[in-house]
C-alpha cells in the first residue's frame, strides 16, 4: 500500500515534469522542471530495490548537474533574445516538409508506436518474477561486481571523467587567457 | 500496479518527451535537457528490467555507467555551448552553420 502511493506520487512527479520541461518556455523553469522529473525518476528507483542507483542519482543530477545547467543558462544570458525564447522555432522557419514526408512521418510514428505497444503488451501479459524478493541493501553486492566483473569499465569510466574534466576546463576557458600570457 | 509495464511506460514517455524536446527546441542548452531525459529513460529501463528479471544486480552497474556517462556529457556539453557563446554571442542551433559546406 505504501509501496503503492510512494510509485504513484513518484510516477505523477516524473511524467508531469517531463511534460513541462517539453511545453514551457523559459529555460530557467525548463531546468527546474527537469528537477522535478530527476526528483520523481529518484522515487522510482527507490521503489525499485535500488537504493544505491537512487543515492547516486540524487547527488550527481540535482547536486551536479542541475547546478552546472542553471550556472550554463546564466552565463549564456539565454532568456534574453526572442529566438532563443520562441518555443519551438516555427514562427521562423518555413513549414517543416509537404504532404508526402508528414504522410510518411505519420505512418513510420503508427508503426513505431504500434511496436512498442506491442511489446509493452507482451510484457505485461507474462508473469515475469510473480514474486518479488524482499528489501535489502543493494551496496555491497554492486561494489562487489564493480571490482571483480565490471572492473575494466570501471577503471575506463574513471580515465572518462578525468579527460571529460580537463576538456571542459580546456574548452571553457576564459577568451584571449592565451594573448594575455603571451604579454605577461 | 507497480509492475514492469508500468515502468516501461513511464520510461516511454520519458523518451518521447527527451525526444520532442531534442528535435524541435532551437537552444543549445535545452537540446542538453532532451539529451539528460533520454539517458535518464534507458537508465530507468535498466533497473526495472534487473528488479524483475531475476534479480540481478548488474542492471544497476549500468544505471550508474549511463549517470556518469551523463555528467560528463554535460560538462563538455556545457563548455562548447559556453565557448560558442563567447564566440557567436548566441547559442540559437540554427546559427551554428560553420560546418556546413
Amino acid at each position: 500500500m505504501f509501496l503503492n502511493v510512494v510509485f504513484s506520487l513518484s510516477a505523477l512527479l516524473t511524467v508531469s515534469g517531463a511534460l513541462m520541461v517539453v511545453v514551457t518556455r523559459n529555460l530557467i523553469h525548463s531546468c527546474v522542471f527537469l528537477l522535478m522529473s530527476l526528483l520523481g525518476i529518484v522515487g522510482l528507483y527507490v521503489t525499485l530495490n535500488a537504493d544505491f542507483v537512487a543515492a547516486t542519482q540524487l547527488v550527481v543530477y540535482v547536486g551536479g548537474v542541475i547546478v552546472l545547467m542553471l550556472f550554463a543558462v546564466m552565463l549564456t544570458g539565454g532568456n534574453n533574445t526572442k529566438e532563443v525564447l520562441s518555443r519551438f522555432g516555427f514562427e521562423s522557419l518555413p513549414l517543416m516538409g509537404n504532404v508526402k514526408t508528414y504522410f510518411w512521418g505519420i505512418l513510420s510514428a503508427i508503426t513505431m508506436m504500434s511496436v512498442a505497444g506491442n511489446l509493452i503488451y507482451r510484457v505485461a501479459q507474462s508473469s515475469l518474477a510473480s514474486v518479488l524478493e524482499q528489501y535489502k541493501s543493494s551496496v555491497d553486492e554492486i561494489g562487489t561486481k564493480l571490482l571483480t566483473d565490471h572492473v575494466l569499465s570501471f577503471e575506463i569510466s574513471s580515465i572518462l571523467l578525468l579527460g571529460a574534466l580537463v576538456g571542459a576546463a580546456i574548452i571553457a576557458r576564459p577568451l584571449g587567457s592565451k594573448q594575455l600570457n603571451e604579454e605577461k | 500496479m507497480i509492475s514492469l509495464s508500468s515502468y516501461l511506460v513511464i520510461s516511454l514517455f520519458l523518451f518521447l518527451c527527451g525526444i520532442t524536446v531534442m528535435i524541435a527546441r532551437k537552444n543549445i542548452i535545452a537540446i542538453l535537457l532532451g539529451i539528460e531525459l533520454i539517458l535518464n529513460a534507458s537508465a530507468l529501463n535498466f533497473v526495472a528490467y534487473s528488479r524483475f528479471g531475476h534479480n540481478n544486480i548488474d542492471g544497476h552497474i549500468m544505471a550508474l555507467f549511463i549517470i556518469v556517462i551523463a555528467a560528463a556529457e554535460a560538462a563538455v556539453g556545457l563548455a562548447i555551448a559556453i565557448r560558442y557563446f563567447q564566440n557567436r554571442e548566441t547559442i540559437h542551433i540554427d546559427s551554428a552553420t560553420q560546418l556546413q559546406s
